[in-house]
């Protein structure tokens, strides 16, 4: 029986990327008497927050206003975002983009040295704030070397966690694995923040790193917390073919443009035109990515693409953007595209098309980033904040880390300091099973099936039924293909019977996250029966927005093993009814 | 997948429950142009044996997870393609200089603990309140420092420096790079602090020049720099002591 | 479970890799270098041991080791110094020149065309004297 150390702390967060250590730090900052146990399954510098490219969003120019930023998020997302979050989120982003500037953090500058803001898709006023093209990875790593500043936060790197710990309907705390020793460590809490992130690698093509397996989600969700909107998955649509890695939407905002075949500028031909003049805020290439990636799979059926070795593509062109310029603002894409691709992009276009990246669903959160759940709260790409909607602006979920990180570290501080621990016995019982049920697999023989293959099957299955565009076929395809692969795990044998760094098991306890988070959203993208935003349906009856019927929030609820129970939840509407989302000739009216 | 030949993987493996010392592992795998040493390994481990241990996580050359030794060169796995080794075999083993865990993961707790003590956050040299805005820095002031803020801490630069493979108590290139990084953002004022680690014996004077570490950095952060150019200013802060009422 | 990690001997590690050999090479020089500077200082003492003593010494020199000993020097000498100005870009703050960034090739090549010119004029300047 593996080792089981029970260990006392006011906060537990679970994940130390952007999110995480914005909440880590916002405590130490506001409450230096509580102590909190920063829990991450990797090193801090290797959360997915590093590989985030283009920048962060917070209001600045003069001509600019939170009015037009919270229009641009609302209408970005198609009406699907409460509003009372993103009128907060709004309302702070700026403050944390100087928070992070006093930390720190390289932002690129104007000449007059204040920071440089840059357009971004879907938002009418330049308020993007960068940092070369490399802004997830300062941002990361000025969080996490700002962190080490505090004494109360203590970090338990390499640390997986299995289990949250929940005592009388509130959080208790969380059970990690230590990787290196496979010992269980059980973090008695107060309170629990999960940052764990997204979702996206349970789709076969996706910009993300392996680490994005929805864990914190899967915490959450199999302990009673349902999980939202959850068939709302980002496709970006200028990604490597393939590997699916990740090209800035950074590239447009700074001019370049969007090719089919025949070399034209495609977008024009699905509402987001005239393609002149170049640039030009929320049109053309400048739109929203749902609408963007919806355009590559029309023109993809039109036989219209670009073929490569991976697959259809379209053309990134950015050479009449110059070298110079190339290397000074898009620096790690020059990269990205010699190394990978043997592409210089000064002298030739790049081809891309469209890869899963985020996931707006997640663990439903009001404004003050808490869960359905007392004591626990969850902030960053994990959560369902309800900023994005239907559909994510770039550049928002990096501030959003901030904002919302912030947030749920108060928050959890305030409740940590109202409130007691859970009942020490019994939560350390829930930890000795939660370590059993962990533990199982590496005691099982199984019947030979490998994990890659089910973690394959998986993620194929989500590529075809959850794709950019759906049918209700296509979605219970998948969903029985889920539900299949939800029974053969159980049977699935480990090579590797070791407990230290045993990261063939730590993948199947990760896939069984994803299995669930996978049903979650293929069982909420099946009761959307209209298209909104990122969810897209070909199926008569459910081809347009249906605010009549549809204008809520998804929720899904574990059912043990059978597929989850899909209900609704209202969407916050203050100032903003529902409208026409409206990009490219009639922006220039409004 | 189309168009693929075979080549032969060796990887250094070590799993201390089994065997006490490291061996060798091969495999033969197939591959395209652009098969990646890590999607190699993936690929081992997926479908011949599930044992096989390594960090990756991004596969873009961001995070620093998979730094490895390929070929006897420190560089990161998800960034280093087959196509170069041809005909093969290709040798894989743990980064060089540090003491294995499992396979070709290493134990990087001495990198860690170093970063905390080298204050690698601003230390403001004026406090200026949120409500007034970003500090003003020019794009002139961003590029004293730019470059090695770059480091993605993948640890290359310490497997390709025999000092501090000969004395693990040398702060080591990359540290000193972001405490360069540090000392030359104009909105620190903790330069003087972080000249004792300098000055230190642990400090830059355990470097010998060699330079590999620029040389193998993935992000060209260029640490030797960093450190010589730091080894001048200590000699000058030391000689400065001399003069009255001067700050170094 | 404990963990057992195991470190791996340095012993060889110049042998590993091409770079560390010829970054030994090059601190190898130094012992050439010493050796010319005893040279230098034996015929300084020579000298102020009189005429006799530096003739001798002098004629020690013109034998076949000592020559060979010589063309050695000389071979380490510009082995040291392109090593030496190949990494003195490394050991520099950024230079600037009209107002765009001096690269390492540059300074290097200055450095050497500079070494080149000092010799060169120490060589001729010391044979007029002589003669």
């Amino acid at each position: 029986m593996s080792p089981l150390e029970s260990l006392e702390f006011d906060v537990a967060i679970v994940g130390a990327g952007g999110a995480g250590l914005r909440a880590a730090i916002a405590i130490a900052e506001r409450d230096p008497s509580l102590t909190i146990a920063l829990l991450s399954k990797v090193y801090p510098m290797r959360s997915h927050t590093v590989a985030a490219e283009g920048g962060s969003a917070g209001v600045v120019l003069p001509e600019d206003s939170l009015e037009h930023h919270f229009n641009d998020t609302v209408s970005g997302g198609d009406w699907l975002c409460d509003q009372d979050a993103v009128e907060y989120f709004v309302a702070h982003c700026t403050e944390e983009m100087v928070q992070l500037d006093h930390w720190g953090c390289p932002w690129s500058r104007r000449d007059d040295g204040r920071a440089n803001v840059r357009a971004f898709g879907g938002m009418k006023i330049e308020r993007t704030w960068f940092a070369a093209d490399l802004t997830g990875f300062h941002i990361l790593h000025t969080l996490f070397q700002t962190s080490i500043k505090y004494p109360t936060i203590h970090r338990f790197d390499e640390h997986f966690c299995c289990d949250l710990l929940v005592d009388g309907g509130r959080a208790a705390g969380v059970l990690a694995i230590e990787v290196a020793t496979g010992d269980f460590r059980a973090i008695h809490a107060r309170s629990v923040v999960i940052a764990t992130g997204g979702a996206g690698r349970v789709f076969r093509q996706n910009t993300n790193g392996g680490i994005v397996t929805g864990d914190g989600m899967g915490l959450a969700y199999r302990r009673g917390v349902p999980l939202r909107d959850m068939e709302f998955v980002q496709y970006h649509p200028t990604c490597m073919p393939g590997s699916g890695l990740l090209f800035t939407e950074a590239c447009r905002g700074e001019g370049g443009v969007l090719v089919n075949k025949d070399g034209y500028r495609y977008l024009q031909d699905y509402g987001l035109g005239p393609p002149d003049p170049w640039p030009r805020k929320k049109a053309m290439e400048l739109g929203p990515r749902d609408r963007l990636s919806q355009a590559f799979w029309h023109e993809e059926r039109k036989g219209r693409t670009v073929s490569t070795a991976h697959g259809a593509a379209v053309n990134l062109d950015l050479r009449h953007l110059g070298a110079a310029k190339l290397r000074a603002r898009l620096p790690q894409i020059c990269e990205l595209a010699e190394k990978y691709l043997g592409i210089d992009p000064a002298h030739a276009p790049i081809p891309v098309r469209p890869a899963v990246h985020y996931t707006m669903g997640g663990i439903p959160t009001d404004v003050r980033a808490a869960t359905p759940m007392p004591g626990l709260f969850a902030a960053g790409e994990c959560a369902s904040s309800g900023i994005h909607g239907a559909n994510r602006l770039g550049s928002n979920s990096l501030s959003e880390l901030c904002v919302f990180g912030k947030v749920a570290g108060e928050e959890a501080a305030r409740f940590a300091r109202e409130n007691g621990h859970g009942d020490r016995g019994r939560v350390r019982a829930q930890a000795e099973s939660g370590r059993d049920a962990a533990s199982a697999p590496l005691r099982r023989l199984g019947s030979g099936e490998r994990l890659a293959q089910l973690r394959d099957t998986m993620a194929r299955a989500m590529e075809e039924g959850c794709g950019i565009y759906r049918t209700a076929a296509g979605i219970e395809r998948t969903c029985s293909t889920l539900s299949q692969l939800r029974e053969r795990i159980g049977e699935v044998a480990l090579e590797d019977r070791s407990s230290g760094w045993n990261t063939q098991w730590l993948a199947l306890l990760e896939l069984g996250f994803q299995l669930e988070v996978a049903e979650a959203m293929a069982h909420s993208a099946l009761a959307r029966r209209e298209s909104r935003g990122a969810h897209q349906r070909l199926d008569e009856g459910c081809t347009q927005r249906d605010d009549a019927r549809f204008l809520k929030h998804t929720l899904a609820w574990h059912d043990g093993r059978d597929a989850p129970r899909v209900g609704w939840s209202d969407v916050v509407i203050t100032r903003s009814p529902p409208g026409e989302r409206i990009y490219g000739r009639e922006v220039a009216h409004e | 997948m189309s168009d693929t030949r075979p080549i032969e993987i060796e990887v250094l493996r070590y799993q201390p429950g089994a065997r006490a010392e490291p061996y060798v592992q091969s495999w033969a795998v197939q591959f395209a142009d652009d098969t990646s040493v890590l999607e190699a390994l993936q690929r081992i481990k997926d479908l011949h044996d599930g044992s096989l241990t390594f960090r990756w996580s991004c596969r873009m050359a961001i995070c620093g997870s998979c730094g490895m030794m390929i070929n006897g060169v420190p560089r990161l796995a998800c960034r280093t393609f087959l196509r170069e080794f041809l005909p093969g075999p290709v040798r894989v083993e743990p980064l060089a200089h540090f003491p294995i865990e499992r396979d070709l993961v290493v134990d990087a707790n001495d990198f860690m603990t170093k970063l905390a003590t080298i204050r690698p956050f601003i230390v403001p040299r004026e406090e200026r309140p949120l409500s007034e805005g970003e500090y003003r820095q020019t794009p002139a002031e961003l590029e004293r420092f730019e470059q090695f803020s770059h480091c993605i801490n993948c640890m290359l630069c310490y497997a390709a420096c025999p000092q501090y493979g000969l004395d693990t108590k040398f702060l080591g290139p990359g540290l000193t790079a972001l405490l360069h990084r540090y000392n030359n953002d104009s909105r620190d004022g903790a330069r003087e602090e972080r000249m004792q680690l300098v000055h230190s014996d642990e400090g830059v004077w355990g470097c010998t020049a060699v330079g590999y570490c620029s040389v193998v950095c993935p992000k060209q952060v260029d640490p030797a720099n960093a450190v010589n150019q730091n080894k001048t200013m200590s000699a000058v802060d030391w000689f400065a002591r001399f003069l009255p009422g001067r700050r170094p | 479970m404990t963990r057992k990690p195991y470190v791996r001997p340095m012993r060889g590690w110049w042998r590993r890799d091409p770079y560390f050999t010829r970054y030994m090479a090059r601190e190898a020089t130094a012992v050439l270098v010493l050796a010319y500077a005893a040279i230098l200082l034996v015929t300084i003492e020579r000298l102020a041991q009189g005429r006799d003593a530096f003739e001798a010494w002098m004629e020690l020199l013109r034998g076949r080791a000592f020559l060979a000993l010589h063309l050695a020097i000389v071979a380490t000498f510009v082995l040291h110094t392109v090593t030496w100005f190949a990494i003195m870009p490394k050991t520099m703050p950024p230079v600037e020149v009209a107002g765009r960034r001096l690269g390492p090739a540059a300074i290097t090549g200055a450095g050497l065309v500079a070494s080149l010119a000092a010799s060169v004029t120490l060589f001729l300047t010391l044979r007029h004297l002589a003669s």
